[in-house]
């Protein structure tokens, strides 16, 4: 029951901060939520699972165990960020009641057991996040917001639609209809119907347009650009792994029926995601939008990887825990970035080493991490990945992946590396960076080197467990 | 084919043909209520919270709340009354027919018998054919938020087939519909009526 926290202390924060005047004390009240929040998931995801509560709506599985930790844990980093930049870029109080609001529905989504609410879970994260999005001073932003929410609506409404298209399909083969995540796989038994796999490819598209996956792409690199340094986190690292868990459920419910439909259709947008981002990030000299087409590129990845079953779920679960790191220490040291240089031109910005000695380092080691080097998780989970690709016979989709993958790393590392380690363009006088400033981005990569390095064996049990609900009987 | 789809293709298809918002608002207004009577008839008896919260859905937030509060926005902004809801060439408007009837093909396959189902599915699909196409084929905030809205109103009519309908899941979801109604409300006063905004490679948008 205790799960519970995890929504009604947002929702109680958030009603708090509408009516408490500062914008200070409103950073303090999200910082302090978003820590109790992550205290709370760490507690419960150590605890052994427990039933469904409030009439079977919610529970807490290896897979809430698994991620409600990591998406408070990186919300609680952003908050650390926006406290900071409370000082020179006030955030309004609107702001923090819309962050708070996002973030209890991104619990909500999590802990749901029904896929409707999840739905509306990630609905209310979408409305709340698009709000965030636009900035006062930036025209622009008020575009990629609305851009963002059109794509959103229409995915949304996609997955909406695949999923009564799923609810018929059952119905249809003579069971009771059910979006009640335990009790699917029994409604589900049976060979698959039209139906069936229409739901499938509706709601698989629909999510993959919140994941920002080809051919639904096209609002990611605009809102990531576009937005606050802090709610591009949100969006790539918090709400990003919402979507993916409601991927994962369905795709975990409907593997045994339709494991080829799955493999298929993840594979191709799979696929042509990582084509289409690789191409954007030779194209761009923009910094924070070849950032967004990494993230593209990552959920190419993760799609593919979603689509093999075997040995690949481990390796998957390692590559998106990862991921969610790597996004969060990139987008926050992005922000910082721009607001220093006032501008996302790469061929203006170089000797962040000796500029912004902190920043610097943590776009090092992030772009190490993004591109898969050792000893990150990421790194482990994307030879995962390939090597199962290998073991199931997708040998045309490895070979175009092992291609694709080459050229963005080339692009990535001839775009970051020059910002990094290149002579200055200009002389500036910055005040001098303090380590406490980037604490979180800190434990972000120790986190991230613990993936890559030891995972405990609570942690390791918990991505066991996942990795063979994704797996299938 | 029975009149009420008759009369729901038509509000589909007759404001694509005339460039005019007022009569693309209308459209969207009749869909809702169309939805709303195609309901009634399916189940007739409103005795349940359920039921009530559909007809709310349907005839308060889709037939007259949303397109009202569009109206609203464009008539303080003295919006002229000519507005291109699809691109008003012969392309187009073929397009937007040949949609219409593979809707109605793609109905037969999957439901070969006539009847409610087939209703459902042939006016769902073709709603949401047409609400992609103006979708992909317009970037104004206006036209985007009619295709939207065109899709949404598809999701409840093919929703209509559904049973074991929980309320508060459907309260959830008009609450959020009202919400995205209010935000689209937003978009309209506060964006560029056409879009201004041009795309650099280097620093992203610029107006």
């Amino acid at each position: 029951m205790t799960w519970l926290l995890l929504v009604a202390l947002p929702i109680a924060s958030a009603l708090l901060v509408s009516t408490t005047r500062g914008t200070r004390r409103a950073s303090t009240v999200l910082l302090v939520t978003a820590a109790l929040t992550s205290i709370v998931a760490t507690v419960h995801a150590a605890l052994p699972t427990r039933p469904a509560v409030l009439d079977g709506y919610l529970r807490g599985d290896a897979t809430v165990q698994l991620f409600a930790p990591v998406i408070n844990f990186i919300f609680a980093g952003i908050a650390v960020y926006v406290r900071a930049r409370v000082a020179t870029e006030p955030a309004s109080r609107r702001f923090v009641f819309l962050a708070l609001v996002f973030l209890a529905a991104s619990n909500l989504a999590l802990l749901s057991n029904h896929l409707l609410l999840m739905w509306i879970g990630i609905e209310c994260t979408t409305l709340a996040a698009a709000l965030m999005i636009v900035r006062p001073d930036a025209p622009a932003s008020r575009l990629a917001s609305w851009r963002y929410l059109v794509f959103s609506s229409v995915g949304l409404g996609l997955v909406l639609l695949g999923l009564s298209c799923l609810l018929r399909s059952m119905e249809l083969a003579g069971h009771a209809p059910t979006l009640f995540l335990d009790a699917m796989p029994a409604a589900v038994a049976g060979p698959t119907n039209p139906w069936r796999e229409l739901g499938i490819g509706l709601v698989v598209l629909g999510i993959g347009t919140k994941l920002g996956l080809a051919p639904m792409y096209s609002w990611l690199p605009e809102a990531y650009d576009e937005a606050p340094a802090s709610v591009t986190a949100m969006l790539g690292a918090v709400q990003f792994n919402c979507a993916l868990v409601l991927l994962f459920r369905v795709v975990h419910i409907y593997r045994p029926g339709s494991g080829g439909f799955i493999t298929g259709e993840l594979l191709t947008i799979g696929l042509a995601s990582v084509a289409v981002s690789t191409a954007s990030i030779v194209a761009t000299r923009n910094f924070k939008r070849l950032l967004a087409y990494a993230s593209i590129n990552h959920a190419g990845v993760i799609a593919i990887g979603l689509g093999l079953r075997s040995s690949a779920s481990y390796g998957l679960l390692l590559y998106v825990l990862s991921n969610a790191f790597i996004k969060a220490i990139l987008f926050l040291t992005a922000g910082k970035i721009e607001a220093h240089y006032g501008t996302k031109d790469r061929k203006l910005i170089a000797g962040l080493i000796k500029d912004l000695p902190y920043s610097g380092l943590f776009l090092m080691v992030g772009t190490f991490a993004l591109l898969g080097f050792p000893p990150f998780g990421s790194f482990l989970g994307e030879l995962l990945i390939l090597s199962a690709l290998v073991t199931s016979g997708q040998m045309f989709v490895f070979a175009t992946f092992c291609v694709l993958i080459t050229v963005s790393f080339v692009a990535t590392g001839r775009t970051i590396f020059p910002m990094i380690w290149g002579e200055p363009k200009q002389i500036r006088t910055w005040p001098q960076q303090r380590i406490t400033d980037g604490l979180h981005k800190l434990v972000f990569f120790v986190l991230l080197l613990v993936l890559g390095i030891y995972i405990p064996p609570q942690l390791n049990s918990l991505m066991t467990q996942v990795a063979r609900s994704l797996e299938g009987p | 084919m029975s009149p009420l789809l008759i009369a729901f293709v038509g509000a589909l298809l007759l404001p694509l043909f005339a460039a005019s918002w007022r009569l693309s608002l209308f459209g969207l207004a009749a869909q809702g209520f169309l939805i709303a009577w195609i309901s009634h008839q399916v189940d007739p008896a409103v005795d349940t919270v359920g039921a009530w919260v559909a007809m709310v859905d349907l005839i308060g937030v889709r037939g007259v709340g949303a397109p009202l509060v569009l109206y609203a926005v464009l008539r303080a902004q003295r919006a002229t009354a000519r507005h291109d809801v699809l691109s008003p060439n012969l392309m187009s408007w073929t397009l937007a027919i040949a949609l219409v009837l593979v809707a109605f093909r793609f109905a037969d396959m999957v439901v070969p018998v006539e009847g409610n189902e087939h209703v459902f599915v042939a006016g769902a699909t073709a709603g949401l054919l047409l609400g992609l196409l103006v979708l992909a084929t317009q970037t104004g905030p206006f036209s985007q938020m009619v295709g939207v809205l065109r899709i949404e109103n598809a999701i409840a009519l093919f929703e209509l087939g559904g049973r074991h309908r929980d309320p508060w899941m459907q309260v959830a979801q008009t609450v959020l519909l009202v919400a995205t109604v209010l935000l689209f409300r937003w978009y309209l006063r506060t964006l560029p009526v056409s879009s201004t905004v041009k795309v650099s490679a280097v620093e992203g948008m610029t107006q």
